[in-house]
């Protein structure tokens, strides 16, 4: 196989950029203009308008900071073969230094005593209460504040840091630039574990205000390699189909960039809910199953198996192959479906709430299903609205918008990055 | 005949830099290797060395005898504290059991080619490991003469054992890693065994190399098949890396103990199985660097490379046990908090402080490139992590038991002379073990390593020197 030439290649994003902020801009607002409308006319309301729109925003964060991570990964083993494809986990990372800015809604919930229990201790039972006193100084909306504003921080920095130095190369060819990324991705590493850690646990474990896992940042690290490395191979699919790289993406980086999906998507996510979910099923302590027990009743049941099914069994089955790996269309496919159920994922995390009384005014977990079913189905089951996914599109179109434009003037390849040749040869043996 | 690069430490990202050094034939190579087993006399060190492992074994033998002979009351296992030295010893022996399939699965899988040069000793490290694991379960039982009803072997009785027990998945689980490690790491042999074969001076040498050869002629089509049945063997065993500590993990976590049920253990085990396992494989490739100079195989990149899997697996631990001590304190639970607060403060915080600053901080010191690539600092760093993550297990195992829910049956663990004996004498097993092995097979991969010379890659690509391998990543 002879590598390609990247320069006979189409390597810029160009006339698209302005379609793309077109279309994808101002469509994204116009869907979140909407949300914000179904929240205040509809049925459902502002809180589940909220606890949308947070689905929403993981979605498209953990995007950004499962991109992140490839970029920290690649330069911490000083990979080759992943040279070509970087740039475009570079760009998802890139949209952390402005993600704060959708976040503003949460935070405004915060401080208005909405989406969280403890952001407004009224609504918290008088058993929770006591617990309250004691989680307090970690909840208290200043200093939740501030971690959020230290963990936008550190991701700015860190995806400038690798986004700019990656970038500049491309003029200069500097192998120091590369020397230097190198060297800041293992601090970068332990950056990234932290932040992304507490974020998952400030923004969705908090939401059952007395649940705790101590897997649960891996958990959420988990699912966003899942999210980006879907996302990375569709946005390779997408440009090659219109036209550019079309070379220099061979058989073999699809290849890899599934091996990763099949890896930390699809399997290391099934360990660690299985992991977890067992845990906490076999020691049956009852602060701990109460977060399960609402995910096994009614719609969110369903939910539950289909989880199990979408988001292991069946795209287990499937990407374990070589062939599907290695056939463009149908990893594409695979990839959207990851994606899809990614999406689902994040939904199940956030959306099911149990309501306290019942858990207090029961004593079996049958009779709890009965009651369940008598008394709470219709407020508390799984019920998708219109707003569920005109916030998904929103946000991501928004999303999307904002990454092309900071492509705009950028090569969709790091263009003289020293192992670049490498990286253009690769093959799997 | 080419300049030999003599230092293959720099971290230069246009070029990838050799791992295999003073070497520019694959003859050369063959010499080296075989010559430390087809030498008629081992140095002096390894008689000395023998010697002390054999006497220790012994110990552990006659240990076992007495135990069996009077009753696992010869043990300090005493109410509350159950599961003293023999399970501490049991974990400890199996995460060491880990870097061997990780080295010679993941890392492959990884395309991490300077696996080549320590793949094959630190797998026989995690056979003899794993055998030393095995024997601590096995002599728990009290009456070992029906240690076979741990299987589930068919019977008249309809005695069945536990299946809902993790104990029980626990012999699956290791059951299988040490038959797919067994399989690997024999495989992997098979081409290097028929060099030894080819090159035997005597009848015997020949016969035995050749029968375990297995009629291995180094045709291309045996080459084909062995290429494609290593891949497989690396696929299978790779969630088996992660399988058989979380297991482990299991033991504990699935129970109501306070310090045991968090959910976080299984990937937690897995790094610091992974992380005592490449401190164990630095213990013993150090010396055998030295003795049999091997240092243009495990060369300082190699060890620079390790060193820094030690401190990703470290701060791994870390990061599961700061997971740990915030989640029990954010929990609101008095009896998670107790539970670390008592590690940290109560009676064993001495263990724990052992743990912490040999597994969270003390590796920390490999963020220095000069500690990285100084010998002896990584040697001691290795030893002290063996302690540190033999004192974890103690921690985890011993602290939650002393202290439980009932103040009234609080109790300290004091270990007998026969714990500390079969303990020192499981060493004496492993280390017996590993110079059979050092004595009687290639300890390096010879037929892999080559693979990852210059010379077996004649067309290299656009950007590489012709012959300049993509190795050293």
């Amino acid at each position: 196989m002879i590598p390609a030439d990247i320069t006979n290649e189409n390597r810029y994003l160009g006339e698209l950029v302005p379609k793309i902020c077109r279309y994808a801009g101002l469509g994204g607002l116009a869907l979140l203009v909407a949300s914000v409308v179904l929240g205040w006319a509809g049925e459902a309301g502002w809180e589940r308008l909220l606890r949308s729109y947070l689905v929403a925003f993981f979605f498209v964060l953990s995007l950004s900071l499962g991109g992140l991570f490839f970029v920290l990964l690649q330069h911490l083993t000083r990979a080759g073969w992943s040279v070509v494809v970087r740039r475009i986990a570079e760009g998802l990372a890139d949209n952390l230094k402005w993600l704060w800015i959708p976040f503003i809604p949460i935070l405004v919930a915060v401080w208005t005593g909405h989406l969280y229990d403890w952001a407004d201790p009224s609504r918290l039972s008088d058993a929770e209460r006591a617990l309250f006193q004691h989680k307090e100084p970690f909840l208290t909306p200043w200093f939740w504040t501030i971690r959020a504003a230290v963990y936008f921080g550190v991701w700015a920095w860190l995806a400038r840091f690798f986004v700019n130095r990656s970038v500049q190369q491309d003029a200069t060819g500097d192998p120091q630039a590369t020397a230097r990324m190198q060297s800041v991705a293992a601090p970068g590493m332990i950056l990234y574990a932290f932040t992304q850690t507490f974020a998952a646990v400030d923004w969705i474990m908090t939401l059952e205000f007395a649940w705790y896992s101590t897997m649960f940042g891996v958990y959420f690290f988990a699912a966003s390699t899942c999210g980006a490395f879907a996302a990375m191979i569709i946005i390779f699919y997408l440009l090659q189909r219109s036209g550019r790289l079309t070379n220099v993406i061979t058989t073999e980086h699809y290849h890899d960039l599934g091996k990763l999906l099949f890896a930390f998507g699809v399997v290391f996510w099934a360990y660690i809910a299985y992991s977890q979910y067992m845990l906490i099923w076999y020691a049956n302590i009852q602060e701990e199953t109460i977060w399960f027990v609402i995910r096994q009743l009614g719609g969110w049941k369903t939910m539950s198996i289909f989880l199990i099914l979408g988001h292991f069994a069946g795209p287990f089955l499937i990407l374990i192959s070589r062939y599907p790996k290695r056939w463009k269309g149908v990893l594409a496919i695979g990839a959207a479906w990851m994606l899809g159920v990614h999406f689902i994922d994040l939904y199940w995390l956030v959306m099911p709430a149990i309501p306290a009384e019942l858990i207090q005014s029961v004593t079996t977990y049958s009779q709890l299903v009965t009651e369940f079913e008598a008394s709470y189905l219709p407020e508390y089951d799984l019920h998708w609205r219109v707003l569920d996914l005109t916030c998904l599109l929103g946000v991501l179109g928004v999303f999307v918008a904002m990454a092309a434009w900071s492509m705009r003037n950028r090569s969709l390849v790091p263009e003289r990055d020293p192992r670049l040749d490498e990286s253009l040869a690769f093959e799997n043996y | 005949m080419t300049t030999l690069v003599i230092d293959n430490t720099f971290d230069d990202p246009t070029r990838r830099a050799p791992l295999v050094l003073g070497h520019d034939r694959f003859g050369t190579v063959t010499e080296k290797i075989c010559s430390i087993s087809e030498a008629r006399r081992p140095p002096r060190a390894w008689y000395i060395a023998f010697a002390i492992s054999l006497a220790f074994a012994s110990i552990l033998g006659v240990m076992i005898l007495y135990l069996f002979a009077t009753g696992v009351g010869v043990w300090g296992n005493q109410n509350p504290v159950m599961w003293g030295f023999p399970i501490v010893n049991f974990v400890f022996w199996i995460g060491i059991g880990h870097a061997g399939t990780l080295i010679s699965a993941i890392l492959f899988l990884f395309r991490q080619k300077w696996r080549t040069a320590i793949n094959r000793f630190a797998e026989a490290m995690t056979i003899f490991a794993v055998i030393c694991a095995g024997t601590f379960p096995g002599i728990h039982l009290g009456r070992v003469w029906v240690s076979y009803w741990i299987f589930p072997i068919p019977n008249q009785m309809e005695m069945w054992p536990q299946f809902r027990s993790p104990l029980l998945w626990d012999v699956f689980a290791v059951g299988t890693y040490f038959t797919v490690s067994l399989l690997f790491w024999y495989v992997g042999m098979l081409p290097d065994l028929a060099t030894l074969r080819d090159r035997a001076r005597t009848k015997v040498r020949a016969m035995a190399y050749g029968i375990f050869a297995l009629g291995w002629r180094g045709s291309v089509r045996h080459w084909h098949r062995y290429e494609r049945a290593y891949l497989i063997l690396a696929a299978l065993a790779t969630p088996l890396v992660l399988s058989v500590h979380s297991v482990v993990s299991f033991d504990f976590a699935v129970a109501q103990v306070p310090g045991w049920h968090t959910t976080i253990f299984p990937p937690y085990f897995v790094a610091g199985a992974i992380f005592s396992g490449f401190a164990m494989v630095m213990t013993l490739a150090i010396p055998a660097r030295q003795l049999w100079g091997l240092r243009d195989f495990i060369t300082m990149r190699h060890l620079e490379n390790m060193n820094k899997i030690i401190l990703v697996t470290g701060s791994m631990v870390g990061y599961a046990y700061l997971m740990e001590f915030f989640t029990a304190w954010y929990s609101g639970s008095i009896y998670e908090w107790f539970a670390f607060a008592n590690r940290a403060f109560g009676p064993y915080a001495w263990a724990y402080w052992i743990m912490v600053s040999c597994n969270v901080v003390i590796p920390q010191i490999f963020w220095f490139q000069w500690a990285r690539r100084k010998i002896a600092v990584m040697f001691i760093v290795s030893l002290l992590v063996n302690l540190g993550m033999w004192f974890e297990r103690f921690v985890i195992i011993v602290t939650s038991l002393a202290q439980d829910y009932l103040p009234s049956s609080w109790g300290y663990f004091t270990p007998t002379w026969v714990d500390l004996l079969t303990l020192a004498g499981s060493f004496g097993l492993f280390m017996t073990l590993f110079l059979l092995f050092c004595r009687y097979l290639p300890i390096i991969a010879m037929a892999e390593v080559k693979h990852v010379m210059p010379q077996a890659n004649p067309h290299g690509h656009a950007g590489q020197e012709p012959g300049e391998s993509e190795a050293g990543r």
